[in-house]
């Protein structure tokens, strides 16, 4: 990894995933943009990565692909958010934020 | 939902895996074409835009392999897959699965064998009800093992002990029986047992019943017979039960049929009741009942040991003279009726673990050389998007397909060889139905090969994917042996031999040991002697004179049959009949305490038994046909029971006391000793008494023969149908075979060991051949420059020779020192797989007593049928 940017904790690249698609359904190349956009490049995240976790949040009923039409005119397909999907992004969020919490506080121990 | 959701895509990936896959080429299609679109926008000449987009996207093969491997139901996906690939791949190299499979198949068919007679002896049990809560109890002396209860005792510790339901005894012998009313008597053997005893271990008779408290106080005795027995002499009627059978001259009802198989250490006819009838003393020195409870529900081995402890103190205190120095000691029946077996069954389960190690250590070097040639398929497996994991898994599948296949044609050769494999264990001997391949063998040869196929894999495939792809592709054909490579095969070969060498050496000594064991100096000779047991009805010879004459006369006319040269007789021939040992001392010199005295064995013999068997009288006279019941009683003393009594004195005249014999015994003669017990520990002090004082009915015969002693047979027969048809005349057996016959479960167990040892020396040979093959085909350029550079052939032949040398010189060293723990192992195998040992020597073997300390024991408990033989002798008549 390039200096500047950090590594994705595991398990967090589902997380912001689900975010990311809790706003608009997008595209694999969308989701990518949006991740890189909205953390100013701190997040990048590689297809390798990215399409093993879409595929299997999918099969695991929190985000639905469908075939649809790009900016572009292109065929590409898109990922769009479940009610699963949007309970299960409620619940990570709250895990987030409890972990978050514990290790600032941790963090600023004195 | 969530469970819903998942399983619906489990099978979408199963089985409509083309449309998803279709699905993720387009997805990944136009994700490369959006990312070019947005270089190009961005101002980038098109196939600059695309090469870029091609590099970020990274592999599209990596990705795709990425995305499936994470599909649920992608394992077993992957698994179908990779047998598939596996069959392919092995059938493209034919004759290596052939050899790989035939030899794991060798090292897998063996485990499975012995394991189903594991199964049965060690794990299956023992034939009887809740055999969780069924104990042996034996005694101690002074701490250690030893043996048999008395019954005196037994009735105290049935009186007194709170933890069994059901305590019971049985002899650790049978006796054998004459019956009658048949047209001619028959021998068959008796075992006597408390009436308890089935009530205890919880067999029941399948016809009829078994036996009841009022059968020792009714007043016709009652007998069980065999399920053998009933089908065989009385033609399985249902009438049987009700019949009367007479044993021995006295007349018993038979109450009840057991069922097949019935038997508890000793095979036997028909089941007795020791109270009412036993041939027993009923003294508190005679050691001859093993009990038999079963714990109350709860009761811990450890609780009810230390009661029998208390009880034992309290009886020591109350009987010093007898019970001094007596403990009690409790097993579980099971460990304790497979003890004998345990070990053999170890030693051989080890031999084929120590195989199949072999054939391990051969195939996963036939699978590394294989790795190696296989370098640049997996290159280019991995290029084209497999993980290393993936690859692995892949090689392991292989090697697993490759031992199952293994497996199955192991365990059919197990299933074809069952009944000559079960043939050379000895579980036969204790009351334990022959193992056969069952279930529970196939599921063990299932695991077996399965956790071969990962053992034997794990190394080769780790080893082959570990390059760089783009370096193995490069090099194209990899053109030396990389060195780690040849360095595991090595150590394999040098495993390989190092088990072999301890295979062999542990066969070795059995086999040494063996033939030190047919070729023992019996002290007597075995050659042309024919053996039988003669038994007179003792109602038809009632005193002691007509027993004698009717002996004496036998013999005169036996010696005149045609090509016999003498005939003789004894009360216990060696080898054949052991135990009876008795206490002796001199007269002036009588033992403080039962335990103090010197015991011998103790055998009746007429005049003219020493020359018959060839056994030479060094001092003194022979027994005499004037050493009658009114003349003074006489003894010979074989050489250690002389000088362990009188030293370097002179024996001859001495007086003695024996036993339980009342009176005393003048010491007429001195014989050599010779095996008079059996054939494992060394010659046996012997005391010989005069069989004309003894008033027996039942005696054994020893004809020694000019030709083929089982000639005589007919001739003897016949004679003594003529002279009382009442005789019997039983087991007719030459020596030569009886001898044969102790030492063939010895040899059964030596026998397979060996074949497993040379099957692994085969094994080792070609494991080592195939190293140095492919080692001299991996090194053919090497040889080439060599010799271009000068050397010679023989040069190179060194090469090669030198590297088979030094792995196998130290494989055998290696071999050598893992020899050392097998070596104790079999010594103890040698001490305790005893071919003459008749299982009342099972006790002794449990504690590992040496010979001299289980003398008193034994002769405690052979002083059955005593002095008071003769009495005993009319009172059944």
């Amino acid at each position: 990894m390039a200096a500047g940017k950090a590594d994705l904790m595991r398990g967090t690249l589902d997380m912001l995933i689900l975010k990311t698609l809790s706003l608009q359904p997008l595209h694999g190349l969308g989701v990518s943009r949006r991740i890189d956009q909205i953390t100013d490049g701190v997040f990048q995240v590689k297809p390798g990565s990215l399409f093993p976790a879409l595929h299997r949040l999918e099969q695991e009923g929190w985000v639905k692909g469908k075939w649809g039409e790009s900016e572009n005119n292109r065929r590409a397909k898109y990922y769009e958010l479940t009610a699963a999907g949007r309970r299960r992004l409620g619940a990570e969020k709250r895990n987030w934020a409890q972990v978050a919490l514990a290790i600032t506080r941790v963090l600023e121990a004195t | 939902m969530q469970a819903y959701t998942r399983l619906i895509s489990f099978f979408r990936s199963l089985f409509r895996k083309e449309k998803l896959d279709r699905d993720l080429d387009e997805e990944l299609a136009s994700y490369l074409e959006m990312l070019t679109e947005e270089r190009v926008g961005a101002g980038m000449s098109r196939d600059q835009a695309r090469r870029e987009a091609r590099i970020e996207l990274g592999g599209v093969e990596q990705v795709k392999e990425g995305v499936r491997e994470r599909r649920l139901g992608a394992t077993l996906d992957t698994l179908l897959h990779d047998i598939r690939y596996a069959f392919r791949a092995l059938r493209r190299n034919a004759g290596f699965a052939f050899v790989a499979i035939l030899i794991l198949a060798i090292g897998i068919g063996a485990n499975t064998a012995l394991f189903s007679n594991i199964h049965s002896v060690l794990l299956r049990g023992i034939p009887f009800e809740e055999p969780d809560r069924l104990v042996a109890i034996g005694k101690t002396i002074n701490e250690r093992p030893a043996g048999w209860v008395s019954r005196v005792d037994y009735y105290d510790i049935r009186e007194a002990s709170r933890s069994f339901e059901e305590l019971a005894a049985l002899a650790d012998f049978t006796v054998q029986n004459t019956v009658t009313g048949g047209p001619r008597p028959e021998l068959i053997q008796a075992h006597y047992v408390t009436w308890n005893f089935f009530a205890t271990v919880g067999v029941n008779a399948i016809v009829g019943r078994r036996f009841l408290p009022e059968d020792e106080t009714d007043r016709t005795p009652t007998v069980l017979i065999s399920y053998g027995y009933w089908q065989s002499r009385l033609g399985g009627s249902p009438n049987a039960v009700g019949s009367t059978i007479t044993l021995d001259g006295s007349a018993l009802t038979v109450v009840g049929v057991m069922p097949p198989n019935t038997r508890f250490l000793v095979d036997a006819d028909v089941w007795r009741l020791v109270d009412r009838e036993g041939p027993f003393d009923r003294v508190r020195d005679s050691h001859s009942h093993i009990l038999v409870g079963r714990l109350k529900p709860g009761v811990t081995l450890e609780a009810a040991q230390s009661e029998l402890d208390g009880i034992a103190s309290a009886l020591e205190e109350q009987y010093p003279t007898t019970n001094e120095g007596k403990g009690l000691i409790l097993t579980d029946l099971q460990g304790f009726m497979v003890e004998d077996v345990r070990l053999s069954l170890m030693l051989l389960m080890a031999t084929t673990v120590l195989v199949l190690l072999i054939a391990c250590g051969n195939v996963a070097g036939l699978l590394l050389a294989r790795g190696e040639r296989r370098q640049s398929e997996i290159a280019m497996r991995t290029a084209l998007g497999a993980s290393r994991r993936r690859l692995v898994r892949q090689l392991m599948t292989e090697s697993v397909i490759l031992t199952i296949a293994a497996g199955l044609l192991g365990i059919l050769g197990a299933f074809l060889l069952q009944d000559f494999l079960l043939r050379l264990l000895p579980t036969g001997e204790i009351g334990i139905e022959p193992a056969a391949i069952n279930g529970w063998a196939l599921v063990f040869a299932l695991l077996l090969s399965i956790a071969t196929g990962l053992l034997i894999g794990v190394m080769p495939s780790l080893r082959s994917t570990a390059l760089h792809p783009a370096q193995q592709l490069r090099s194209g054909r990899h053109a030396t042996e990389g060195v780690r490579s040849s360095r595991l095969r090595s150590g394999l070969v040098v495993l390989q031999v190092a088990l072999s060498v301890t295979l062999l050496i542990g066969s070795g000594l059995l086999i040494r040991s063996l033939s030190q064991l047919s070729t023992v100096e019996l002290g007597f000779d075995p050659d042309n002697l024919l053996t039988g047991q003669i038994q007179i009805q003792s109602d038809d010879y009632p005193t002691l004179e007509e027993r004698t004459q009717f002996f004496a006369t036998l013999l005169d006319e036996v010696e005149a049959l045609p090509g016999v040269v003498s005939a003789t007789l004894i009360n216990k021939l060696p080898v054949l009949s052991p135990a009876q040992d008795w206490g002796i001392w001199p007269a002036e010199n009588p033992p403080q305490s039962s335990q103090g005295a010197f015991f011998a064995m103790s055998r009746w013999v007429p005049a003219g038994y020493f020359e018959t068997m060839g056994i030479p009288l060094l001092a003194g006279r022979d027994i005499s046909a004037t050493d009658v019941i009114d003349a003074p009683r006489v003894v010979v003393l074989s050489e250690a029971t002389a000088r362990a009594l009188f030293g370097d004195s002179d024996p001859i005249g001495r007086i003695v006391g024996i036993g339980f014999m009342e009176g005393s015994f003048e010491v007429v003669g001195v014989v050599t000793d010779a095996r008079v017990n059996n054939l494992r520990r060394g010659p046996d002090a012997a005391m010989y008494m005069s069989s004309y004082q003894m008033g027996v009915t039942r005696l054994q015969i020893a004809v020694r023969t000019a030709g083929d002693p089982m000639l005589l047979v007919g001739p003897i027969d016949h004679l003594l149908q003529q002279k009382d048809p009442n005789v019997l005349f039983a087991r007719p057996a030459s020596m030569a075979s009886i001898l044969d016959s102790r030492l063939s479960d010895f040899r059964i167990v030596i026998l397979s060991l060996t074949l497993f040892a040379a099957v692994a020396l085969l094994l080792t040979a070609i494991g080592l051949y195939g190293v140095l093959a492919y080692d001299v085909s991996q090194r053919a350029n090497e040889f080439g420059i060599r010799q271009a550079m000068g050397a010679t052939s023989a040069d190179v032949l060194k090469l090669v020779f030198q590297k088979g040398l030094v792995l196998a010189g130290i494989g055998t060293l290696a071999g050598l020192v893992t020899a050392y723990p097998g070596t104790l192992l079999i010594r103890q195998l040698l001490d305790a797989l005893d071919p003459a040992a008749s299982l009342r020597n099972a006790a002794d073997r449990h504690g590992e007593l040496s010979g001299r300390d289980r003398l008193p024991r034994a002769g405690r408990r052979d002083g059955l049928y005593p002095s008071r033989m003769a009495s005993h002798a009319s009172e059944s008549g």
